[in-house]
């Protein structure tokens, strides 16, 4: 049985599973991913699900490589399908001369499938074993287990973690669902092509978390310990994370009647010195406009997530799109500073959540986390950060020299507040150079001050003459004024050679398949490079225009109908870009990025042609 | 150093009309702080929008004057985050039973330690005399110019309904009273609402001596924790009722919030709170 670790060849492949809504199809996956992630492997998962607690398409795509994974990859090398629905959507995503697995008494294919077509019949085995046919993705599971020479022992383990709460009985019956599918699996002269055998060593510094997850755990490490939160997909999992393990850190976290109430209670909390986050999505980001806005004017920290979803309203509740940063941006009446920040990926949502609370905390407004439902579902391996370098940084450190949180360092930065001897002076909202005013905390004594969202002057009193209005205004958006200087002296966030002619730019979650795709078409002698801001607004002008100059063509991709962020570039940069938009509520791909900047090669072949 | 009731007023002064019943809440209230001898710091006021919604502005204490309706779920957020401090809600009919009305049955179901003035004046002054939840039916406002055609709103026995905690009725003409209730409101461990029924001047819906007449101290042997009778005697018109209908001891939100953080972290040693640490190295 012992097969050896294949140390030299590449590793990646992806697999799929489809079925029902209700059929285990995202357990039997996570599971096989949880059993990927625990050898030398990196994975990457991407989930679909029916908005219906039952029924209606549902799948998982696992993939495995070598080092970190960036994109759910463009093409299925093994396929299972648990319906006849299933295969239909997604037999053609299946690689010419990939795996097929599927139920024959529930599935029939085509006649001359470009495939290796295995057929096991889940439903019969199960039925079998429990007389139900609950249960099939577990028999699925185990076939899988022995295609990928997966050890029985791990995944029996990990059934036992898993179901172990529903009582033995069921831990049982999953287990001779399991070993079912194993022996079919024995049965079945197939290529073993990958071996995931568990290495012990290899990755015990890793997570293996869902980007909502990365959220949380970022905001428990930033010292975050208030959340108040309404259920709202896809944006649920950090809020339930959060319930969680914010007691068990000795925070608080409390669920509201919705989302105004939500924000309103952050407001409180923050006001209170605690630092404060609320997770939300689509149409309780809009909700929470006009408080967004008070935090703004009472100059209060906090972190806004907005889990990205298909919209405009109830829209397209579990799939993913780019579509709310204009109204993050712009939104709300009147105008009030805040800053946008777009993590790219799992890990990089925990580094960014911290990032959005030093910023939050330091610059005293609110900070919009922008996500989508593609990240927030997916998970990924993550490195644990080395916890012993989380520096909190002191109140003196002036904002450019914190860092931006990394595996290498994580700097923790919070609200500055006036020493005691200035209190006699104390105006809250003073209007220093920076826009910056140190802030009091209940119980300090004469600290008191009046937070009001009317305009004001230094003291907190409302005052709305024209001196005072424009003198607020200056203070509040110095501070915009003051972190884009910061903005300005980090490090570029591009990537690829000086001497492309072709620039792509994109946000969000599509960072990896841009990447993929760069690193596709490099392969084909294409070369273009890529940027893809973490900061949306206010946005590094001058590294922008860096990454602009010299391009003939500049390319946009964002996951929406309307170019949203091809808008906001095109009004700040007067460049004219080509657009590649997706909004189908699924991911781009590599391959259909990739697809598309060919075309632009082309043009700019033809133009240096017609220039000769 | 002994505190004064200068102690308990900003730099601010009121900007009411001349009589307006909201300089009664305002002085009642600073006072029951003395008599408490609650330090301005570990006052937190939360505010809503309206005439009565500036009262924040006057007080000394940290002072949070937000939006339109949503004073109670931020000193919902305010008590939770600062549990140590005393956390005030304030505001009128338009704030507490118009916009912000669909809070109210979720502070009581908490059962949040806080303190809600609810200041009824039936109109709504600030933007000049349009129609409120408690407008008389029939009233001519600026937004009813052929009179009120809604049914008012009677707020007590939908507080009892929800359950919040401690319920009270104040007239805000008589002071000493008003003063007496909201010392027993503030000093109640859980969610207390004070319904104080006061005239707008400017805009008059009752006249202020009429009204007088009808309120009358709840009687001395009504029993405080009796909710049925209690909301038989709020839905009296003749006479209008005032003192403490209806009080119980529950849980707060807080004590509750303290036994969750201890069984979350029951199996950690010595019942501590997990480090940040631990928690990453739990998803290894």
């Amino acid at each position: 049985m012992m097969s050896t670790i294949q140390k030299d060849t590449e590793i990646d492949f992806v697999v799929r599973i489809g079925g029902e809504g209700g059929d285990g199809v995202i357990s039997a996956g996570e599971l096989f991913a949880s059993a990927a992630a625990r050898t030398e492997y990196h994975v990457f998962t991407y989930i679909t699900y029916p908005a219906e607690i039952r029924g209606g398409f549902s799948m998982i795509q696992i993939r495995t490589q070598n080092s970190t994974v960036y994109s759910m990859g463009s093409h299925v090398d093994y396929l299972v399908v648990f319906n006849q629905v299933a295969y239909d959507r997604t037999v053609k995503e299946l690689k010419p001369g990939g795996t097929l697995i599927y139920d024959p008494d529930e599935v029939t294919i085509e006649e001359g499938l470009e495939a290796n077509v295995y057929p096991i019949p889940l439903t019969k085995l199960v039925t079998e074993i429990s007389g139900s046919k609950l249960g099939k993705n577990v028999v699925a599971l185990g076939a899988l287990g022995h295609l990928f020479d997966i050890d029985l022992n791990v995944l029996e383990k990990l059934i036992q973690d898993r179901y172990g709460s529903k009582g033995q009985e069921a831990v049982q019956k999953n287990i001779l669902a399991l070993k079912a599918g194993y022996e079919a699996g024995v049965k079945i002269d197939w290529e073993r092509k990958f071996h995931l055998l568990t290495n012990k060593d290899a990755k015990s510094q890793y997570m293996m978390i869902s980007g909502n997850e990365a959220v949380a755990l970022g905001a428990i490490a930033a010292g975050c310990r208030f959340v108040a939160g309404y259920p709202i997909t896809p944006a649920t999992p950090i809020f339930e994370t959060l319930t969680k393990l914010m007691p068990m850190v000795g925070g608080r976290a409390i669920q509201l009647e919705d989302e105004i109430a939500s924000i309103s209670a952050c407001i409180g909390a923050s006001f209170g010195g605690l630092k404060a986050i609320t997770p939300t999505s689509g149409p309780g980001f809009q909700l929470m406009g006009e408080q967004m806005n008070l935090a703004s004017m009472l100059e209060l920290p906090m972190v806004i997530v907005d889990v990205q979803r298909g919209g405009p309203s109830t829209g397209l509740p579990t799939k993913t799109e780019q579509s709310d940063l204009k109204y993050a941006i712009y939104g709300t009446a009147g105008e009030s500073p805040r800053v946008i920040l777009a993590p790219i990926g799992v890990e990089d949502s925990f580094y960014q959540t911290i990032r959005a609370f030093n910023i939050a905390e330091r610059f005293q407004m609110p900070v919009v986390l922008m996500t989508d439902q593609s990240i927030g579902y997916r998970k990924a391996t993550v490195k644990i950060p080395d916890l012993s370098k989380i520096i909190e940084v002191p109140n003196d450190v002036p904002a450019e020299d914190i860092h931006i949180p990394s595996p290498e360092r994580v700097d923790i930065a919070s609200r500055i507040t006036p020493v005691e001897a200035d209190l006699s002076t104390f105006k809250r909202f003073q209007a220093t150079e920076n826009g910056v005013s140190p802030i009091t905390v209940p119980g300090m004594a004469g600290g008191q001050y009046l937070a009001t969202g009317l305009e004001h002057d230094e003291t907190g009193k409302a005052n709305y003459t024209p001196e005072i209005h424009k003198l607020m205004n200056k203070k509040r958006f110095g501070k915009l004024a003051t972190l884009s200087e910061v903005f300005e002296k980090n490090s570029p966030e591009y990537e690829g050679s000086d001497k492309a002619k072709i620039g792509v730019i994109g946000w969000g979650s599509t960072y990896g398949a841009i990447k993929e795709a760069r690193q596709l078409a490099e392969k084909r002698g294409i070369i273009f490079r890529h940027l893809h801001p973490k900061v949306i607004s206010p946005l590094p002008e001058s590294q922008i225009r860096h990454f602009l100059a010299g391009l003939k063509e500049v390319v946009i991709v964002e996951e929406n109908y309307t170019g949203q962020f091809a808008h906001f570039i095109k009004g700040k940069f007067g460049v004219k870009p080509i657009e590649i938009h997706k909004a189908e509520g699924v991911p781009i791909t590599p391959e259909e990025i990739y697809t598309g900047i060919e075309k632009v090669a082309r043009i700019v072949d033809e133009e240096n042609i017609a220039r000769l | 150093m002994k505190r004064t009731l200068q102690d308990y007023k900003s730099a601010i002064a009121p900007i009411w009309c001349a009589g307006c019943g909201d300089y009664g809440v305002l002085q009642s209230l600073q006072k029951a702080l003395l008599e408490l001898d609650i330090p301005p710091e570990e006052i937190i006021s939360i505010s809503g929008i309206g005439c009565s919604g500036r009262i924040s502005h006057f007080i000394n204490s940290y002072s949070l004057h937000g939006t339109h309706g949503r004073a109670v779920p931020t000193a919902i957020g305010a008590k939770t985050a600062r549990p140590d401090l005393t956390v005030l809600a304030l505001g009128g009919d338009g704030d507490g039973l118009g916009i912000g009305g669909g809070h109210i049955p979720h502070a009581a179901r908490k059962n949040i330690d806080i303190t809600y003035l609810l200041i009824d004046n039936r109109i709504y002054g600030l933007t000049k005399g349009q129609t409120s939840p408690t407008s008389p039916l029939g009233q001519k406002t600026k937004t009813a110019p052929f009179g009120a055609y809604e049914d008012p709103m009677e707020p007590l026995p939908i507080f009892l309904s929800y359950g919040v905690s401690f319920v009270a009725r104040a007239s805000g003409l008589n002071a000493k009273e008003m003063q007496q209730i909201m010392k027993e409101a503030i000093a109640h461990k859980g969610m207390s609402i004070v319904y104080i029924q006061t005239p707008c001047k400017t805009f008059p819906v009752i006249d202020p001596k009429a009204i007088k007449e009808l309120f009358q101290p709840l009687p001395e042997d009504h029993p405080r924790d009796n909710k049925m009778k209690a909301i038989e005697l709020a839905f009296s018109q003749k006479p209008l009722y005032t003192g403490v209908f209806y009080q119980e001891q529950r849980p707060t939100l807080e004590d509750r919030l303290q036994t969750i953080m201890q069984t979350a972290s029951k199996k950690n040693e010595g019942g501590k709170a997990y480090s940040v640490e631990q928690i990453l190295k739990s998803y290894a």
